[in-house]
């Protein structure tokens, strides 16, 4: 029950990430959770309990949930072959009292650890605002190997990742043709495959698999959190100078205010 | 006397009242609505970080990838089977209770994602006299906007929706240029309620809007998250700048902002 350990563990750093999510975000709901759910581990589909209520059937290997937004609380979660008889045997994963803490944003992961053994991990999703233009790509090793560096035009931009670490960059929105090699070496596990970082959005790529089930693949999960443009210049001559009177009305006003002045001064000569 | 004092009168008249006259015949700064009614919803674009982006319904068709032999075809809305005896709704009150209704399960594997509709091309105000040819643009190292340098071009933000979509999709242009003269942008400072836009995209489409508010707003308050939201009803927002010139920032202090709604 290794497994159920360290899922205990990673919970423990949702707790903690999630406290720090919603200082983040304040705006987020208060007493919701946003979880999705990625299946990682090769060739078995699976079903879903959460506090002993089924929460995904026949989930496939490969495949994603949508967001889901869950009442913030402790839920008891057990992962049993999609195959067995419902709610019945013994689960290939589980883990109870897990702690989901209001406004956090989560992704659980079940996958495979470099020795190929099945785990729970929780990652706690980066949702905070991307730049204006730009793109935030994560990259996530779940796969059965040992550490790899993740390239991205064949240069190296997430070097020595571990299973279950992540790298995060900020990069110029656009596409990007990844690959991921075993570290230190061109040996190709993963890829080329073009991925598109869409500008403002966080795009999440998860390696998965094993060697011996089917080989690596890349699961992909994006995150909306786009900004605003700092401001719109818009000219630098003054031609269209909306303080100043212009000048031909400018020069009559004076002519009138000279106009009342020499009246004036007559007026006065006169009287005195 | 008596035409040294008419003298007087008349100077004096004339020396406030023409700089009266003036600002009394201008027109006004802004017309119709306020920018902030007319535009999107209360909705901050950073409050809803969960939207999926890639487009929701995507059906995993596309799965042009290779590397997924194994994976299915994505689920449709996999309907929740209520627990035994749950009867059939799964909205049943439970302690921590699992969201309504099915959880929609879609393939991970690395989407080709779908051509977007066709950028703009040319933006047009009859009765304006504009008429500009509209590039693609995105935004400047310090975060700014990108703006065509030359004032005859206007700049239409990609990263935003197209004209027609949800949300405001944004076309800016230089009012004036110190080389360069007037802009394509400057007649925008007499839009009214009720002028016709027209945007032409790329492949000849052509999309018909009419002028709802027109609003001269200082830079510094500029409400940026409304204007160029990616949610809400569609909008055609055009901006230039107005208001007074500040030489010592080779800039003016205000944006004129035109929204424009969709004509059925």
């Amino acid at each position: 029950m290794n497994s159920i350990r360290t899922f205990s563990r990673a919970a423990g750093a949702v707790g903690v990430a999630g406290a720090l999510v919603l200082v983040a975000t304040p705006a987020a709901a208060a007493d919701t959770a946003t979880v999705s759910v990625l299946h990682a581990v090769p060739d078995t589909p699976v079903d879903v309990y959460a506090n002993g209520e089924r929460l995904l059937d026949d989930f496939q290997p490969g495949t994603l949930t949508d967001p889901l937004q869950l009442p913030a609380g402790s839920y008891d979660l057990a992962v049993f072959p999609a195959d067995a008889a419902d709610g019945s045997g013994t689960p290939l994963l589980s883990a109870n009292g897990v702690a989901v803490p209001a406004g956090a944003n989560a992704t659980v992961v079940a996958h495979l650890k470099e020795d190929g053994t099945p785990v729970l991990t929780p990652f706690v999703n980066d949702v905070s605002a991307v730049p204006a233009g730009q793109a935030r790509v994560t990259v996530r090793h779940t796969a059965a190997a040992p550490a790899v560096d993740v390239r991205a035009g064949g240069t190296p931009v997430a070097p020595g990742l571990t299973n279950p670490n992540e790298a995060t960059l900020t990069v110029p929105a656009g596409t990007v043709s990844a690959d991921v090699v075993l570290a230190g070496t061109s040996t190709v596990a993963i890829g080329p495959a073009d991925l598109e970082l869409a500008e403002g959005t966080s795009t999440i790529v998860y390696a998965w698999g094993a060697a011996d089930k089917g080989g690596f693949k890349l699961a992909v999960q994006t995150i909306s959190s786009h900004s605003a443009p700092s401001g719109v210049p818009g000219g630098t001559a003054g031609l269209v100078d909306d303080a100043a009177l212009p000048m031909p009305l400018m020069a009559l006003s004076v002519a009138g205010l000279v106009a009342a002045g020499a009246g004036a001064l007559r007026l006065a000569r006169s009287r005195g | 006397m008596r035409p040294a004092a008419a003298t007087a009168v008349l100077g004096v008249a004339l020396a406030v009242g023409v700089p009266t006259a003036w600002g009394l015949t201008r027109p006004p700064a802004s017309v119709g609505a306020s920018v902030e009614q007319v535009i999107g919803t209360a909705t901050a674009p950073s409050s809803s970080p969960t939207a999926p982006t890639s487009p929701a319904p995507a059906p995993s068709t596309s799965r042009a990838v290779p590397s997924s032999p194994t994976a299915p075809p994505s689920q449709a809305p996999s309907s929740q089977a209520p627990a035994p005896g749950a009867g059939q709704g799964s909205d049943t009150a439970e302690p921590a209770p699992l969201p309504a209704g099915g959880i929609t399960v879609r393939d991970a594997a690395p989407q080709v994602i779908p051509a977007a509709a066709p950028a703009p091309a040319r933006l047009t105000v009859p009765t304006l006299g504009v008429d500009a040819a509209v590039d693609a643009v995105g935004v400047e190292p310090d975060g700014q906007m990108t703006v065509p340098a030359e004032v005859e071009r206007v700049g239409w933000y990609r990263f935003g929706p197209v004209p027609g979509v949800a949300g405001s999709a944004v076309i800016a242009g230089h009012v004036d240029s110190r080389t360069q003269g007037l802009g394509a942008m400057a007649p925008l400072r007499e839009a009214a309620p009720g002028d016709e836009v027209l945007v032409t995209d790329a492949v000849g489409g052509t999309t018909r809007w009419r002028v709802v508010a027109r609003e001269l707003i200082s830079k510094q308050v500029l409400p940026l998250d409304r204007i160029f939201s990616r949610d809400g009803p569609p909008r055609l927002t055009l901006i230039t700048c107005g208001g007074p010139f500040l030489p010592e920032f080779g800039s003016y202090r205000d944006n004129v902002v035109v929204v424009a709604e969709p004509v059925p």
